[in-house]
């Protein structure tokens, strides 16, 4: 014992006697930060350069006229003024803030479905997810020309409702009809991407807690109230955010399908966006429009934040 | 005497042969020599817009001009029809505009405005004076051109808007395509009423049909519509005036097809035809307003068209019979105000070359008339032509396309009014008086910045 004694404080003497200075410590320490810093600078250079410079250098021309010829030119906040006061402007956020509440709503209620439905494990679930999943694969210009198609007065959408006996609807140039069809291709388009997230959810959701439930005598819909989807919080709430921000920068479906149109009806603030900046070589207020999007859109994500953050204060 | 004197007298040797060959190879290669330094390389960027007969034609002509004059390369490109614009403007804005480019004639207010492109040497073009130069042009196209006495464009195509009748349709229906062509709106919608088929709610075939695609189309079939009423898309002040009486009347006759006759059904094929020409080619619709028809586009479309040849262009109905009058517009060749002289100067030879030879644009591009007004109409293959001599009143007889700094804001508001009155039935003063805000504000706003 003594020996070993002996040879455990000799030991701790040898390592306290090899110990690093202080100094050399701090060296080492700030070596390895710059090591690591060195490895993350080109992630941050590539950011700072393609990502929040664009960022900032778009906010800062919301704030000057300029036509792509002539060099910007400051206005204060002219360009936020005009578009205050510019009625297609006002038409076209309203038509935004349309699309990206009732697409969300519905990729989430569907997905969500889709999950649960596949999630029973009745056969052919799979192969149905595997189907399902190919409208995400497909070329979106592609989807776009096909339901354009599907979506004419003498297309594939009518004859179908017309078996059930329902009369010409003119889907694409009928300003009461054309969001809803534009909203039915995102959600045919996106639903079954965030059906795999949700099923994930599902999967993940240890079966003790239902048979706990079951033995209680919970009916399903209050174990899918009571325990799914408080579950599930966490997934609901990536697929509204990660669904609302898809919708806010949506450009090709509207542009592809309907051209904004019929008159203003399906006009969406990135096409504006395009629009104002390419086709009318105003870039400062195509920027001011950006920025009311990066608005929007940051809105939208720090109210779903707060919205869950209360509701798993609830749930808890 | 020097030891080379006897060298005649020597029998040929390798040595001679080799020296012989060497002497001449030197000799035979001085011109070029002397050619290359006169004239430094010259390297060009040229765009234009793509069109299966006239861009290939165009960079034929191109090619052979860098043949004939080696020093001179250009980098021709080309882009669809309705990017070209942007791609020129976004070209201007990062410095990569190309020295020349073919511009669509209502652009060149817009380039006028920013002063982006040269005014050009009519002299250097081979005309005596800007006066010959003008008369050697139909006047709608070249009228695009010229700004404060001097020209910044070199017409290159110009063509009117024809009304194209299927003859075969009007048979059908016991109508004599000579005598009963529409000459009057009345008359159209009458006549579209006629060949109209229905089964339900479903056209079985449309009589007539305006294209409802694309702003673009909205505005070139409008545009005559309005003046022959006595409209006008602005007023001397500038104010847009689509809503006056005459744009309500213009309106009205626009919808009068599809509310009053029921001949036409503006939601069918807003969105669905590759070519807005394409219902009245596949003989789902009997009459239709469009540029001349290339007769290789109807026989790949409709073989049996071309073959029965029972189709023809007629002049656009007016208000009176006879004065209707068609929607017109071109392109110019222009040159970058900010190409060094010397590249201005290769361009001006380079677009004399390429107009120097319009019977080999007819051949390459026909019935796509140049805007040259002489010096190919009077060839007998062009006079053999069907139905050349409608094309070329079209031409000549057109009103162009409204010329303004705002024209695509204009095109799209104008777009969004007749769909709102067309598929809402929306109320026209109300929506043209919104149109003409949305149009003013835009003019406002260019004015402001």
């Amino acid at each position: 014992m003594s020996d070993l004694s002996s040879r455990i404080a000799r030991g701790v003497r040898s390592r306290s006697a090899t110990r690093p200075r202080p100094l050399f410590r701090l060296r080492q320490r700030t070596n390895t930060r710059l090591w690591g810093v060195a490895f993350i600078l080109p992630a941050i250079l590539f950011f700072a350069v393609f990502k929040y410079g664009p960022m900032l250098w778009a906010i800062g021309l919301s704030f000057t006229s300029y036509d792509m010829v002539s060099p910007p030119r400051y206005v204060g906040l002219e360009n936020y003024a005009s578009l205050a006061g510019d009625p297609v402007f006002r038409e076209t956020l309203i038509n935004t803030l349309v699309y990206i509440g009732g697409s969300t709503a519905l990729i989430t209620l569907v997905g969500l479905s889709l999950a649960l439905a596949i999630n029973t494990r009745v056969p052919g679930a799979r192969h149905c997810m595997t189907l399902m999943f190919l409208t995400n694969l497909m070329p979106i210009i592609a989807v776009c020309l096909v339901w354009r198609f599907m979506f004419n007065p003498y297309g594939l959408v009518n004859q179908l409702l017309h078996v059930f006996g329902a009369g010409r609807i003119d889907w694409l140039t009928s300003s009461a009809t054309v969001m809803p069809a534009i909203i039915i291709v995102t959600v045919w388009r996106f639903a079954p991407y965030f059906m795999v997230v949700f099923l994930a959810g599902l999967l993940a959701i240890p079966s003790d807690y239902y048979e706990a439930a079951q033995i209680d005598g919970a009916n399903a819909i209050r174990r899918f109230w009571h325990i799914t989807l408080p579950q599930l919080s966490p997934i609901v709430y990536f697929v509204i955010v990660v669904s609302g921000l898809l919708c806010a920068r949506i450009f090709l479906m509207p542009y592809i399908i309907t051209d904004g149109g019929p008159g203003n009806a399906t006009r969406v603030l990135s096409m504006l966006v395009y629009e104002t900046g390419f086709s009318y070589l105003k870039m400062g207020r195509a920027a001011a429009i950006s920025v009311v999007l990066f608005v929007i859109s940051l809105l939208f994500t720090v109210g779903q934040m707060h919205f869950f953050a209360r509701s798993e204060e609830t749930f808890e | 005497m020097s030891p080379t004197t006897r060298l005649p007298a020597r029998a040929t040797t390798r040595r001679t042969v080799l020296r012989g060959i060497g002497v001449t190879a030197a000799a035979a290669s001085l011109p070029h020599r002397g050619f290359g330094q006169a004239k430094a390389p010259i390297q060009l960027g040229f765009w234009t817009y793509d069109n299966p007969q006239q861009r290939p034609w165009l960079q034929k002509r191109v090619k052979l001009y860098t043949e004939q004059n080696p020093n001179v390369t250009v980098d021709f490109q080309w882009f669809p029809f309705g990017d070209l614009g942007k791609k020129i403007s976004v070209g201007f804005a990062t410095g990569t505009a190309p020295e020349g480019f073919v511009s669509q004639d209502w652009f060149m207010p817009l380039w006028f405005d920013k002063d982006l492109i040269a005014p050009l040497d009519v002299q250097r073009l081979g005309y005596g004076s800007l006066d010959k130069f003008q008369s050697d042009f139909a006047p709608a196209s070249v009228s695009s051109a010229i700004r404060d006495g001097q020209t910044f464009g070199y017409p290159l195509w110009f063509y009117g808007y024809a009304n194209y009748l299927n003859t075969k349709q009007f048979k059908e229906v016991g109508l004599d395509p000579d005598k009963d062509a529409p000459a009057t709106w009345d008359q159209l919608g009458e006549v579209a009423q006629r060949l109209t088929i229905r089964q339900g709610d479903k056209f079985v075939r449309q009589g007539f049909k305006f294209a409802m695609h694309s702003a673009a189309w909205t505005v070139i079939q409008f545009n005559p519509i309005l003046l022959g009423a006595g409209g006008q898309w602005f007023d001397t002040s500038g104010k847009c005036a689509v809503n006056s009486e005459a744009g309500v009347k213009a309106m009205t006759t626009r919808a009068s097809i599809a509310h009053k006759y029921h001949a036409e059904d503006p939601a069918d094929s807003i969105a669905t035809n590759p070519l807005p020409q394409l219902d009245w080619l596949k003989e789902r619709c009997s009459m239709f307003f469009q540029l001349p028809l290339p007769p290789v586009l109807v026989e790949k479309e409709n073989p049996a068209m071309a073959s029965g040849d029972y189709y023809r262009p007629v002049q656009y109905p007016g208000y009176v019979a006879g004065k209707g009058i068609s929607s017109t517009y071109g392109f110019n060749l222009v040159i970058n105000a900010r190409a060094p002289k010397e590249k201005q100067e290769v361009l001006h030879d380079l677009y004399r070359f390429i107009l120097s030879d319009p019977m080999d644009a007819w051949k390459a591009a026909a019935p796509f008339p140049l805007a040259l007004k002489g010096g190919w109409t009077e060839d007998p293959l062009v006079q053999k032509f069907p139905h050349v001599e409608e094309i070329l009143k079209a031409r000549d007889n057109g009103v162009p396309l409204p010329r303004c700094l705002v024209y695509n804001e204009m095109a799209d508001a104008m777009h969004r009014a007749i769909q709102s009155i067309l598929l809402e039935k929306a109320d026209i003063k109300a929506t043209l008086d919104t149109a003409a805000a949305e149009i003013d504000r835009a003019n406002e706003a260019y004015r402001k910045s």
